[in-house]
């Protein structure tokens, strides 16, 4: 087997103005000196990793790309618009409170065609729980300063099972979304990651988690209401309207390989995984002394990487493409995991259709009790 | 050691106490006294020599020791022939009381009788046996040695004049014991003339010697190279090796009447020496073999089931490898339809299968599912057959059935007079019939029941310590089998019934002996992706139903790129616990839920 070129590059920026309660990603607080050193770090990984001729999508997330010196983020955004000419979607996460007119308009010069706005609720009080620094209304101010600069691929991100959340809430937050008029939602159940505030507030019975019947009842909730409004699930937390799935994102699901850029980031090339370190401290130190940046290499075998391809696959609702899956991984999918589709398919949890392996609805909110049945054989 | 002939200078004596009363303690005594084991290459507790007895603080194989004691100017060859302490081995202890003309029952000062030394003292008795009373622990802060000499003479007829009163932990009084082994006991009738009958009371196999029985000469006597004869099985040996253990191995040419040893005569398989077998001379053998042979019974049985399939051979070679020194413990294939393939084992009683299941996963390392113990029952058909059954799917068709018959126990409790009340209404609940009462001085009592032993092996023990705070002791003993109005209770999960857990209750407990089982069952199982019922039922009428609750979320929300790795090890890890599981129909099983099943009460 031989690495193949990717097809998607990743860059993490570390950086956040303040860490909001659920989260476990890698970030720290930003200085400009800080933002220009890291930056600069940042594009030379890209910049020594780079694979102009076969990346077709960009996507630039962290933490928070938006809390970068407006001049870092151009500068970095252009490098890597210019050294990608193939490139057909290029997405920057923003922070609803980080984004001003003419900033939007910059990125959209250099050559940014796709935001993901971190909504993330449009009920007050649980913006507050998340600990997150936005208001309702910066994300509608984000939405109209965004298309005026000429974005017309929007994305919003919901998390539902906030503390203290109702189906009403979660329906409400749905419905002022689909208002906005974004291209895509991505809807995530919240989950309590280690070393996250949310976890510690649960943890010392602080905060109660979201009942299981009601997180279920959220999950249903939001594949109708957006279907209704034309957005179809393509994969467990993502909607579109169709044409605008997150062709980024399907990489991953696809398992073809991909390039992750900065601290934590992780890279795949169809050989081997590699995560770089996530401390940026010695990130930077190996950025500058020309070594290697990851600390973690994982070589699956080819029923690794078959299990692995199932999985992802699965995840998305057009699920295992048999054909595809055969030219990607050598494997006859049906045969390889005939018990476990065929304890499923009777349960009424996959279905086999057009050639497809793919999760039912039903499926969808107990879908990792499916989907272990294929992470190993 | 060659004694002068005759026998006038054997004693053979056991020890007959309750677990904790010091047995092992005064034994080790006793070898040093006499010189027997010096201090240098002496081990705590010298008769028990397997590890796990240690730990238990129980023998389960017994053994034998000869000592040499001078008094009157002569020396006295003393054979103290251990004896397992607990009823399961019933029979065993009868074998080796069979052994003996006389027995130590050793009573603790401060605790004072328990229910398993009236079993055994009445067991030493039934064989016949001198009994020397013992009041051990006098040492202790709490020993009321005057209050238990009273019991003794209360519960035996013993009067308390004759008590020895000593310490095994300081020595004190152990000369006085030892000179009443030599006084008080009787010696062997001297029968050398007559053809030899040597009573086999413990065998073990040896893995380089092959098996090694543990006799006592009756009459005429053994010698190496001649043809020995196992009376009830005819096979014939050649004796290639005597000896006693004194307490290491010391060869003797010829083991004479009275007299205690070992023999080695090329048996290969512990399965052809039963404890019990008389060993005469083949060229001149005895008229009839030495009373109260009996083949073991079992009254317990069990399920075993490999926790993967793959281990079904391996789990079949431990088990082997148990039988090796376990004769009384039996196992065949077995198959389930819910489980697959397993072994149906049998045993003594619920401790030697809670000895079998802990050598089992010490000595192997194979994970084991196991069923709930049942018992034996006997079963009367329309036809006017009788036989006997082990396990509940082994139960003919209702429309054949004519009766079930279920083995009864005497079962004797000693409680406090508080507590005597709680302990009654158990076994009232357990359907145990009172025979009688008797108070062994202001404080305790002790109850004779006649109870089945199928409410016995469920959790019986474990709720007589509790209801008595650790204080009650019980034993019993099998009787007879009687007819009783049983049932059998079938367990249905998602509908589909699971053989494995189907049981023969009474009637009158069918209903809550179900819903308990179900409410471990839904305690035990884990969720799924769909409500699973469970149900009981007799017959095709279900008595008892409960509900596990579906899985209602159960998904990773975020899995892009930088997840595979660590979403990868969380779903594996996942599969694997699926994996562990039993699948019954679309449910999968835990081990555990076996388990809660068989532990029935709480674990104490």
């Amino acid at each position: 087997m031989t690495p193949q070129p990717a097809v998607a590059m990743y860059v993490h920026v570390p950086f956040c103005r303040g860490k909001c309660r659920y989260c476990a990603f890698v970030s720290e607080p930003v200085t400009p000196a800080r933002a220009e050193t890291v930056v600069a770090a940042l594009i030379h990984e890209a910049c020594q990793r780079a694979q102009p001729d076969t990346v077709e999508t960009l996507y630039i997330g962290g933490g928070c790309p938006t809390v970068l010196p407006e001049t870092d983020l151009l500068r970095f955004v252009t490098v890597l618009a210019e050294s990608h000419p193939h490139v057909t979607e290029f997405t920057v996460e923003a922070h609803p409170a980080q984004v001003s007119g003419p900033l939007l308009r910059r990125l959209r010069e250099a050559g940014v065609n796709r935001l993901s706005i971190g909504a993330q609720s449009f009920v007050p009080g649980e913006l507050q729980r998340l600990g997150r620094a936005h208001t309702t209304a910066d994300v509608a101010h984000s939405v109209y300063a965004a298309c005026r600069a000429g974005f017309g691929n929007l994305s919003l991100d919901l998390i539902a099972a906030v503390p203290g959340s109702t189906l009403g809430d979660f329906e409400h937050s749905l419905r002022c979304a689909i208002d906005l008029a974004p291209r895509h939602v991505s809807v995530y159940a919240l989950s309590y990651e280690a070393g996250t505030e949310l976890t510690r507030q649960r943890d010392a019975g602080l905060i109660e988690p979201v009942d299981e019947e009601t997180d279920r009842a959220m999950t249903f909730a939001a594949i109708e209401i957006l279907a209704a409004a034309g957005f179809e699930q393509y994969e467990i937390s993502n909607f579109a309207r169709p044409g605008f799935e997150c062709r980024h994102n399907l990489t991953y699901w696809a398992n073809r390989p991909w390039l992750g850029i900065g601290p934590s980031a992780a890279s795949w090339d169809g050989v081997r995984r590699t995560t770089n370190v996530a401390d940026v401290e010695e990130y930077l130190r190996r950025i500058a002394a020309d070594q290697e940046p990851w600390n973690e290499v994982v070589s699956p075998d080819p029923i690794e990487i078959a299990c692995e391809t199932a999985v992802l696959n699965l995840r998305r609702r057009g699920g295992i493409d048999l054909a595809e899956y055969q030219r990607a991984t050598g494997f006859d999918a049906m045969e390889l995991f005939a018990e476990a589709i065929a304890e499923h398919v009777q349960a009424g949890f996959l279905a086999c259709r057009d050639g497809r392996v793919v999760l039912t609805t039903a499926a969808v909110p107990v879908a990792d009790r499916i989907l272990c049945d294929f992470a190993a054989l | 050691m060659t004694g002068p002939m005759g026998t006038e200078h054997i004693r053979n004596f056991s020890i007959v106490a309750h677990i904790d009363h010091g047995k092992s303690t005064l034994a080790d005594r006793l070898l040093e006294r006499t010189g027997a084991v010096s201090d240098r290459d002496k081990k705590d507790q010298m008769l028990d020599d397997m590890d796990l007895e240690r730990e238990r603080g129980i023998t389960i194989k017994s053994s034998a020791v000869t000592m040499t004691y001078h008094r009157h100017g002569r020396d006295y060859m003393l054979n103290l022939i251990d004896t397992p302490g607990h009823v399961d081995f019933h029979y065993e202890v009868s074998r080796s009381l069979a052994a003996c003309e006389g027995a130590l029952l050793v009573v603790d000062a401060a605790q004072g009788i328990e229910a398993q030394t009236v079993a055994n003292a009445y067991l030493a008795v039934d064989t016949h046996n001198e009994i020397i009373p013992v009041v051990n622990k006098i040492d202790l802060p709490a020993a009321a040695p005057d209050r238990v000499a009273e019991e003794i003479e209360h519960v035996f007829g013993i009067e308390r004049e004759a008590c020895i009163f000593l310490s095994a932990k300081t020595g004190q009084g152990v000369e006085a014991l030892l000179d009443a082994v030599v006084d008080r006991l009787p010696p062997p009738a001297d029968r050398l003339d007559e053809p030899t009958a040597a009573l086999i009371f413990d065998s073990w196999a040896d893995p380089y010697r092959g098996v090694v029985c543990m006799v006592r000469a009756f009459a005429g006597e053994l010698v190496v190279g001649r043809k020995i004869r196992l009376m009830s099985s005819g096979r014939t040996y050649t004796v290639t090796e005597l000896g006693r253990l004194a307490p290491m191995p010391t060869p003797i040419e010829r083991l004479g009447c009275g007299e205690v040893g070992y023999v080695i005569a090329n048996i290969r398989r512990l399965a052809d020496v039963t404890v019990g077998e008389t060993i005469t001379d083949d060229a001149r053998p005895a008229a009839r073999p030495l009373p109260g042979y009996k083949r073991p019974v079992q009254m317990v049985f069990s399920d075993f089931y490999p926790g993967q399939n793959t281990d079904y051979p391996r789990l079949r070679a431990a088990f082997e490898k148990l039988t090796l020194n376990d004769a009384s413990f039996s196992f065949s294939p077995h198959n389930s339809a819910a489980l697959g393939f397993g072994f149906r084992c049998g045993f003594l009683g619920l401790l030697h299968m809670e000895i079998i299941q802990e050598r089992l996963e010490r000595e192997s390392d194979v994970e084991v599912v196991q069923t709930a113990p049942t018992v034996s029952y006997e079963v009367l058909t329309s036809d006017g057959q009788v036989t006997r059954i082990d396990s509940p799917s082994a139960l003919p068709d209702r429309s054949r059935l004519a009766e079930i018959r279920e083995p009864i126990v005497r079962l004797e409790v000693l409680t406090t007079t508080e507590t005597i009340g709680g302990v009654m209404k158990l076994a009232e609940q357990r359907r145990c019939r009172l025979l009688r009462t008797d108070t062994l001085g202001p404080t305790r009592v002790l109850l004779e029941y006649k109870a089945p032993l199928a409410e016995i092996v469920y959790d019986f023990y474990d709720q007589l310590k509790g209801i008595s705070h650790g204080y009650a002791t019980m034993d019993y003993d099998f009787v007879a089998f009687e007819p009783g109005d049983l049932v059998k209770i079938d367990i249905l999960v998602n509908k589909e019934p699971v053989d494995a857990l189907s049981m023969i209750v009474h009637r009158s407990v069918a209903e809550v002996r179900g819903r308990q089982m179900l409410m471990r069952l839904r305690d035990a199982i884990p969720r799924h992706q769909f409500e699973v019922p469970l149900q009981a039922a007799i017959g095709g009428k279900i008595i008892a139903r409960e509900t596990i609750k579906a899985f209602r979320k159960d998904v990773t929300a975020k899995l892009y790129g930088g997840d595979v790795t660590r979403k990868m090890k969380v779903l594996k890890r996942q599969r694997e616990g699926k994996k562990r599981m039993k699948a019954i129909g679309r449910v999968q099983i835990p081990q555990e839920a076996f388990m809660s099943v068989l532990n029935r009460g709480d674990k104490s």
